[in-house]
């Protein structure tokens, strides 16, 4: 199957295309990525690659762009795997559908019903606990919030960056560098003392189909994982699973939690693969290959059991390309 | 209690597989750990622990103490 896979930045900030496509390269991978300078259109991975215009710009540019490449590279299907372009993906499945291009999306209702600002009345939905939450839009609220949640408190963007602030002048720092970068609303955040677990998984619409849990040993700056181990935890396992049911869970998903050991908080769901889902598939479980299977209507068999304490690494590699390549793609616009 | 589900290993590193968490711990805390699973209670663990090393009731019993604290720090028993 020739599919395209987007998010190819391959720094110490990595988006998931990269693990995405490695996880499937029986097939022929075609390369969708915003910026030249993207690691990940050099590494060999991808027979072509375009670069795309920014999802702000709207959809009708979107369909024109991927028109072209759809008659140019023949793409039957697409991997969506950015935070910042999945709302127009998810919109307009049903147009991408159309045109030729299978996608494997949750519906959109769906995908707000997870949304940060959503997460305490959906927390509830699922039985599990979450930090007291704030939303936040001026100083006024920040100082507002401090008073109800106290310190230490986490002040985060709606979509990236967070960080823990441990006194008034800290989290007005944190407040200006999130605001700056990526705008309102930010969101105010109770600190949960415990140990961050995470899921990856794939529902089908009905029910979960596979995962796997993490326990990050170590992150960069960014908070990106850059060292786990896989686990075992029941309740985090039947709280996707959950998740998946609840709602009606079509696609992958990443279930963020805290656990004490006895609760479970939820933190949030990213609607994606992240970044270190190769380690699922070098685990024995390929939920890309999986959602390729569910996109071509092939029956799939659910799969929960992997090895644990197993690590994940994740290291520098140094490669070389053309600079003609970069030229033409700047240039081109594809490659 | 978390502490039920910790496997120790040849290195004496202590895995908890719910939590991916672990711990390097000696031989004596090796042994309180399994005195623990074994439903001891602390006063039986004092006795043994000062028995097995060889040292004074009351330097096992401030040992064991301040272990049973540091497994309460880290969440390990309630």
């Amino acid at each position: 199957m020739k599919i395209a896979i987007s998010g190819l930045n391959n720094t110490d900030n990595p988006a998931p295309g990269i693990g995405v496509a490695k996880s499937l390269k029986g097939h022929n991978l075609i390369g969708l990525s915003y910026d030249a300078n993207e690691p990940g259109i050099y590494q060999g991975l991808f027979e072509k690659v375009y670069l795309m215009p920014y999802p702000s710009l709207g959809y009708e540019e979107f369909k024109q762009r991927i028109t072209y490449i759809k008659e140019k590279s023949k793409i039957e299907a697409i991997i969506p795997t950015l935070d910042a372009e999945l709302p127009l993906y998810i919109k307009y499945q049903n147009e991408i559908d159309k045109l030729g291009i299978k996608t494997y999306l949750p519906s959109l209702e769906c995908f707000e019903m997870r949304d940060k600002s959503k997460l305490p009345e959906f927390s509830k939905k699922l039985g599990v606990k979450h930090p007291k939450t704030i939303q936040i839009t001026s100083l006024d609220d920040l100082i507002l919030a401090t008073r109800t949640l106290g310190f230490p408190i986490m002040v985060k963007g709606n979509y990236y960056k967070a960080y823990k602030a441990y006194n008034l002048d800290e989290a007005i720092e944190y407040y200006y560098k999130i605001s700056n970068e990526w705008g309102f609303p930010l969101l105010a955040q109770q600190v949960i003392s415990g140990v961050e677990i995470n899921y990856v998984g794939l529902g089908d619409g009905k029910e979960l189909i596979a995962g796997v849990g993490i326990k990050k040993l170590s992150t960069t700056e960014l908070g990106k994982v850059w060292s786990a181990v896989s686990i075992d935890n029941k309740a985090l396992f039947e709280v996707s699973k959950k998740f998946v049911e609840t709602i009606g869970w079509r696609g992958a998903f990443e279930f963020e939690a805290m656990s004490d050991g006895k609760d479970i908080y939820l933190i949030e769901i990213n609607p994606r693969f992240p970044a270190w889902v190769h380690f699922a598939t070098m685990l024995g479980i390929n939920l890309p290959e999986m959602m390729i299977k569910l996109i071509q209507g092939e029956k799939v068999e659910k799969k929960y059991d992997y090895p644990l304490e197993k690590m994940y690494i994740r290291y520098v590699e140094e490669t070389m390309a053309d600079f003609k390549d970069f030229t033409t793609l700047i240039s081109k616009k594809e490659l | 209690m978390l502490l039920d589900e910790m496997v120790i290993d040849e290195n004496n590193v202590g895995f908890i597989p719910s939590l991916g968490i672990s711990f390097e711990v000696n031989e004596t805390a090796k042994r309180i750990i399994e005195l623990i699973k074994e439903g001891k209670s602390k006063e039986d663990i004092v006795k043994i622990i000062s028995d097995e090393f060889d040292v004074s009731w009351g330097e096992a019993y401030a040992d064991v103490e301040d272990f049973f604290i540091k497994l309460k720090v880290y969440g390990l028993i309630q």
